[in-house]
């Protein structure tokens, strides 16, 4: 069995660089030294994935506000809305509101990555949302139908890949809990496997992982399964492995094996027999282990333990270290 | 007993803290700002003359001669007179006592670790705490901040108190998890969050609403603003509410806030001793949605509980008429099709309005409700 691991989704704030966002709203301190806790906030998170063998680095995302912000703010189309709460979390993004068809602003979202993540674009995660989650959670005035939407976010996310592609980038992830949480079906569904087959068509050999969390994705399998992508995630603490579908082809598979809902540990060997069990129904080419959702839903020490986990279980596989 | 006038007006939550309290709180001198604040809210409320040796300790600079405790006492006068000089018919003392609704219940019961600090979004954070032994209630809390509303209240004091289910959702469960065999799947989470709600409605919320009656608290809000985050488990949240309410002789009102609220029927109505549903409703209200129409789903389950209807957004400094109020009273009395069960209030609490915000959104209120009961009361033909 092949096995990497790594992240999925944002990193929680080191405990300083929470001070220091606060002292910043609070005019106690400035943002250049915010802006320099975030840099050391970055590259810690990166020394910690390096250090457990993940097969790429993050940098752990800690400057994104929320998954849509770097596109809200700079894609032509978009002004950044209301608070709303993000799937069944205490947590709130700002909506993205879509007043005329979006267009990219090239170059705008590649700036925003962490700093490893552009030190080094081989080794680097883009992880970006999916076109379908996207337009689930904006606010749709553009005058396009939903479907249109999905399809044409899909396209614009290819040319942002295309564009990092060109830059070296050759990892990216495609959040995507939507398609677990409310599955689409008929146009909706044929317009998020468009989608994804613009985005595979930017790629050229790069990996594409579609990761979805927030509620059980067997019911999306018949989908899940159509999209031309390296591999899609499904969240273990949702998602009951013996129910999952066998693969109609030799693909990938992603499985959230750490819950970022509890502090409680797991225990790498019984995660490990879950995997297992997957390898068993899916026999999966390569399996992709991460946080079944984001892991700043946990403060940083306890989100720290947990990413030990990940290699721990790793290491019970016989995965040994960085492919 | 009287009868109750038609669209009586209550507060909803805490106030921000005005800047003479935190300076003060902390023992640092007050600048001019805040001395200022501080002589104005006086020669508005006269809120500090029950006081004068704390008001004039902070405003002589002698800060160190005002404890932390008095000085609190001071903001919850500040509170009190502030909604009290508003015209509200229900108050509290705008929660000046209270570092929020979370971790200060949390900080009276032991079984919790606090773990650190989780962003609720861009640059705030919640400190979030995990459950990881049995709960046990070191004492009752909210006692004496009661005490002293109770002694100085003009108006009628209700008591808000953070509800089981939220506490339970805002924190991590370690100890009820652990305790499920095999796989932590979506089945074991459930299993654990249900005995969670249960043992701290049981363990905490209830021991400390029973010495809070035992100290003469009639009204008590229980806080459950979680309850929209899992549709799906609102049967749990009834369950924490009435393990924690059952036989009291009180009055209790629930508070919900930014939840779809149909998805939570008819579950919800199996909150037994619930009086009143407090929600939110003008947040969602425009020219182009009507905010109060889902309330004809409670005439459809024919629930005829009373209404704490929220008039006045609470994230918008914008301050509406009291004339938008009073239509909002009267479309919300059509939906229920009962004007005599509707109370009326801001959405949610204020504090993250400036005071002078709060004190306009507040007497919109009160205005608004006056427009109303005139209209209901003298027809125009």
């Amino acid at each position: 069995m092949i096995v990497r691991t790594g992240l999925t989704g944002p990193f929680p704030r080191p405990e300083p660089l929470v001070r220091a966002t606060r002292d910043l709203d609070r005019g106690r301190t400035t943002p250049e030294a915010v802006a320099e806790l975030l840099a050391r906030g970055e590259e810690e998170v990166a020394a910690l994935e390096r250090r457990l063998g993940f097969d790429s680095v993050s940098g752990g995302y800690l400057g994104w506000p929320d998954l849509f912000r770097p596109f809200a703010e700079t894609w032509e189309g978009f002004t950044v809305g209301p608070l709303t709460r993000w799937l069944e979390t205490n947590t709130f993004y700002r909506q993205p509101i879509l007043l005329s068809p979006p267009s990219r602003a090239p170059g705008a979202v590649a700036a925003r990555l962490p700093g490893p993540v552009r030190a080094d674009p081989t080794s680097g995660r883009v992880i970006l949302p999916g076109p379908y989650t996207f337009v689930s959670a904006l606010d749709n005035r553009s005058g396009e139908t939903d479907e249109a939407l999905v399809h044409r976010l899909g396209r614009l996310l290819a040319d942002e890949v295309r564009e990092l592609r060109g830059a070296g980038f050759a990892t990216f992830f495609f959040v995507d809990p939507f398609l677990a949480v409310r599955p689409p079906e008929g146009p909706r569904a044929e317009a998020v496997v468009a989608g994804y087959r613009a985005i595979h068509g930017s790629l050229a050999g790069a990996n594409a992982v579609v990761w979805t969390y927030g509620a059980d994705a067997v019911p999306a399998f018949p989908l899940l399964d159509r999209l031309p992508v390296s591999a899609v995630g499904v969240d273990l603490a949702d998602t009951e492995v013996e129910r999952l579908p066998p693969s109609p082809q030799r693909t990938g598979l992603g499985l959230g094996v750490v819950d970022p809902r509890t502090t409680l540990g797991e225990d790498p060997a019984e995660v490990a027999r879950v995997v297992r069990t997957a390898n068993e129904r899916r026999h999966p080419t390569i399996v992709w282990l991460g946080p079944g959702g984001p892991l700043d839903l946990l403060p940083w020490e306890p989100a720290t333990r947990k990413v030990h986990v990940l290699s721990a279980v790793r290491e019970a596989l016989g995965g040994g270290g960085r492919p | 007993m009287t009868a109750r006038r038609l669209f009586p007006s209550q507060e909803i939550g805490s106030l921000a803290k005005p800047r003479w309290q935190l300076l003060g709180q902390r023992s640092e001198p007050l600048d001019d700002a805040a001395k200022a604040e501080l002589r104005s809210e006086d020669e508005r409320t006269g809120f500090a003359s029950a006081l004068p040796a704390v008001r004039n300790a902070l405003l002589d600079g002698r800060t160190r001669d005002a404890d932390p405790e008095s000085v609190r006492d001071l903001g919850a006068l500040f509170g009190l007179r502030f909604l009290e000089a508003a015209g509200l018919d229900r108050v509290y003392d705008g929660e000046a006592r209270r570092i929020e609704m979370y971790e200060y219940p949390i900080r009276q019961m032991r079984g919790f670790r606090f773990q650190g600090h989780v962003r609720s979004f861009d640059n705030k954070y919640y400190l979030k705490a995990a459950v990881t032994d049995e709960i046990r209630l070191e004492r009752p809390y909210h006692l004496e901040e009661f005490d002293f509303v109770r002694r100085h209240a003009t108006a009628e004091p209700k008591l808000p108190i953070t509800g089981p289910y939220t506490l339970a959702d805002w924190s991590y469960n370690e100890h009820y998890l652990a305790r499920q065999p095999g796989w932590k799947g979506r089945a074991a989470r459930r299993a654990a969050q249900r005995e969670f709600v249960v043992d701290l409605a049981r363990r905490a919320i209830r021991p400390t609403i029973q010495a809070l009656i035992e100290h003469g608290c009639r009204v008590i809000q229980i806080d459950e603003p979680a309850a929209g985050t899992h549709p799906d488990e609102a049967a749990l949240v009834v369950e924490g509410f009435n393990a924690a309410t059952e036989g009291f002789d009180a009055e209790f009102t629930m508070h919900i806030c930014y939840s779809n609220y149909r998805d939570l029927l008819p579950e919800l109505l199996e909150a037994k001793r619930c009086r009143q549903w407090a929600w939110e409703f003008a947040n969602r209200d425009s020219e182009a949605h009507d905010g109060y129409a889902v309330l004809e789903a409670l005439k459809e389950y024919g629930d005829t509980r009373d209404v704490g209807l929220g008039v006045v957004d609470v994230h918008r400094d914008r301050v509406e008429t009291p004339e938008l109020v009073a239509s909002r009273i009267a479309r919300a009395s059509r939906y229920l099709g009962d004007p005599g069960r509707i109370w009326v209030n801001p959405d949610c609490g204020l504090r993250t309005r400036s005071l002078a915000v709060s004190r306009a959104k507040l007497e919109a209120v009160v205005r608004g409700a006056a427009l109303a009961r005139a209209e209901f009361e003298n027809p125009r033909r």
